[in-house]
């Protein structure tokens, strides 16, 4: 369950086709045990994602991979623990998500252990940078959990914010936050909100003159945000989970399979970690079945037993190899730091990865 | 401290001309009709999709028609002009369909409410199915040869804030002209005072009637296109929150009341603007704090005259 409708449609495009490619690539894996795959749309709120869930698992669903946000994820997870359902996470990203229940897991690492490494990189870059501006979504779970993590990650550097700006998920203007920070004389501004508002805060600031670095949060990292922010995109850096560069049979498979949709573009990390989320489930249940596991249980022991061997297996994703620890939350071997690098037309663009910014994976984060 | 007042005026006017425009899109049928039409909102983001696809944009591959666009696309203030003109006969269609059979059967005013708003919606998911629900920019060129930003007495507003607000300034000083000055604005202005004398001076108080449905669709798609290219097109709920603080405004200045609505508009943008960008979060909820005071102290809002009923 994805969204395909709503403001987070910008990542669920992207999960769509990630989950499209796995399920082609399962097949081709197993094509006599296939698994059966419904698509529903969790919109981008959280009362669509409640009723999405509800309706899969009335379904009968023996897994599911989703909600799109962690907001969502908070409301919609509760209802799958309870039902006794898996869930995989495939881009959920805030502190919490897999201590909600022990079916819950997700492949997408938590901000704690990736947001720090562009604040990293961009004081690399500029170590003379003084004054830090922070802007975050105040009525969004993923942009507060991650803005403490960059707060965090600023002050033990020494370098307290000037200024945090507090905007809303829906706001689309953000002249008034963005002319207070900019009153302040901001060196780096650090940015937590979700994909289009993000693009249109770029672009604002830098129509108002902001020429320093700017630093973004995994809501900025899908390319739909390019036609969003165009020229004004250019330079921003991001952490990322994912490199397109990560030079693995299952990543190279992934690239042909993804150049097949979208010749010519490099495969985004949203779309690898929906690709993730499905390779999970299906090897799960593919061990499960070899061993017998699901014949003859009911639909409850089934859930049950494929929580189990989801959370015991290893798993070598488009990621790099990853696996879980035992409450679910993903173990990832490597992180990267990408830089925007726009098109002169300023309609596409790529993450570039700067290969001196990867970094090997923290341990496990803080529960 | 000059600079940052400054400043938040500038904001503040930027931010409440575009709900002067919505208001004022309210105020026209209101001051007809006596009731609101909660479809504004709606042709609001109609406009900003037209002039996007006037300008020569495609849908995107989520849309109905995925690739589809014009064959041609139009320089912005003439795209801009001809979608709030298209959607300004769309809210003639939203009229006929969801306003007169209504008023034919003298329908409680809660009725056209609920039927103006179910025809927003049902113009919302339209567009939904055509276009799809991601973001649409327009292109970085719809303001070539303007700069990012200007810098108005050590204050910077991005200079599509000035096009916007001055686009804003123009139609409504062109509406009140035309209000004031015409003989169909003073038709209109009479029918909306009292529709059965006015009938007895022989103005057709129905063609007035679709005369403020096709203007305040006009302004609609005016603030849908202005918005479009100052913020890009976020999906197609995009004109609801401008219609729900519009429709704020339209209380706030007065019901009815066309200056009502540019006072009540540019108090919206400058409470907004006012609050300290740490707390800029809790935005909305002072804007409507004060909303509330106001309507505390002056039922009738800033500009509205006491309702006598006629006995």
């Amino acid at each position: 369950m994805i969204a395909l409708t709503g403001n987070a449609n910008l990542y669920g495009q992207d999960q769509r086709l990630g989950i499209d490619l796995a399920r082609r690539w399962s097949l081709s894996q197993s094509p006599q045990r296939p698994l059966r795959l419904q698509l529903e749309d969790g919109g981008s709120d959280e009362a669509t994602a409640i009723a999405g869930f509800n309706l899969l698992i009335n379904q009968g669903a023996l897994a599911l991979i989703g909600p799109t946000l962690s907001q969502q994820a908070f409301a919609a997870d509760p209802i799958a623990q309870r039902r006794g359902v898996p869930v995989v996470a495939p881009s959920n990203t805030a502190k919490g998500i897999p201590q909600i229940g022990h079916f819950i897991s997700r492949v997408s690492a938590q901000s704690s252990v990736i947001a720090p490494l562009s604040i990293a990189e961009a004081l690399r870059r500029d170590p003379a940078i003084q004054r830090v501006a922070v802007i975050y979504a105040q009525d969004d779970a993923y942009s507060t959990a991650e803005t403490l993590i960059f707060q965090k990650a600023l002050t033990t550097r020494g370098l307290p914010p000037v200024t945090v700006q507090r905007v809303q998920l829906a706001d689309n203007d953000f002249q008034i936050p963005i002319t207070a920070a900019l009153q302040l004389q901001p060196q780096l501004v650090v940015i937590s909100v979700q994909a289009v508002a993000g693009g249109n805060l770029i672009r604002q600031l830098r129509e108002l003159g902001y020429r320093g670095q700017i630093v973004v949060g995994n809501g900025l990292n899908t390319p739909n945000i390019y036609p969003i922010c165009q020229r004004w995109c250019d330079g921003i850096l991001i952490a990322q989970a994912y490199s397109p560069e990560l030079d693995t049979p299952i990543n190279r498979t992934f690239q042909h399979l993804y150049q097949g949709v979208r010749p010519g573009q490099p495969p985004s990390q949203i779309a690898a970690q929906a690709f993730a989320a499905y390779q999970v489930v299906f090897e799960a249940v593919q061990r499960l079945q070899r061993r017998g596991g699901l014949a003859g249980v009911s639909l409850g022991e089934a859930r049950e037993s494929l929580m189990a061997e989801l959370l015991g297996g290893q798993y070598d994703t488009p990621l790099g190899p990853i696996h879980f620890t035992p409450d679910g939350e993903v173990v990832q071997g490597r992180f990267y730091v990408a830089q925007v690098r726009m098109d002169p037309g300023g309609r596409s663009g790529r993450f570039a990865l700067i290969r001196n910014a990867t970094a090997p994976a923290a341990s496990p984060p803080d529960r | 401290m000059i600079e940052t007042l400054l400043q938040t005026l500038l904001n503040g006017a930027a931010s409440g001309g575009v709900y002067a425009l919505v208001a004022l899109g309210y105020t026209l049928v209101f001051s007809v009709l006596g009731v609101i039409n909660f479809a504004l909102g709606a042709l609001f983001s109609l406009g900003g999709y037209l002039t996007y696809l006037l300008m020569g944009g495609a849908i995107s591959a989520n849309g109905g028609l995925p690739g589809w666009g014009l064959p041609f696309g139009l320089p912005f203030p003439l795209a801009l002009l001809l979608a709030a003109a298209l959607t300004g006969l769309a809210s003639l269609g939203v009229e006929r369909l969801a306003f007169t059979p209504l008023r034919r059967r003298n329908a409680e005013p809660l009725l056209v409410l609920i039927t103006s708003l179910g025809a927003g919606l049902v113009l919302v998911n339209l567009l939904q199915m055509l276009m799809g629900a991601e973001g649409y920019a327009f292109p970085a060129t719809a303001l070539a040869g303007l700069p990012d930003a200007v810098v108005l007495g050590g204050a910077r507003i991005r200079s599509v804030q000035v096009l916007l607000l001055a686009v804003c300034a123009a139609a409504v000083i062109a509406l009140t002209l035309w209000l004031e000055r015409s003989r169909s604005g003073r038709a209109l202005k009479a029918v909306a005072e009292d529709a059965t004398t006015a009938r007895l001076l022989g103005i057709n108080s129905d063609a007035m009637l679709r005369l403020a449905f096709l203007l305040s669709g006009a302004l609609a798609g005016l603030g849908g296109g202005l918005i479009g290219v100052s913020i890009s097109l976020p999906g197609p709920y995009v004109g609801i929150g401008y219609g729900l603080k519009g429709l704020a405004v339209l209380v706030l200045g007065g019901l009815g009341s066309v200056p009502g609505a540019i006072a009540g508009g540019l108090l919206m943008g400058l409470a907004e603007a006012l609050v300290p960008g740490e707390a800029s979060g809790w935005r909305d909820a002072l804007a409507f704090a004060i909303l509330f005071a106001v309507l505390l102290l002056r039922p009738t809002g800033l500009l509205g005259r006491r309702l006598v009923e006629k006995v």
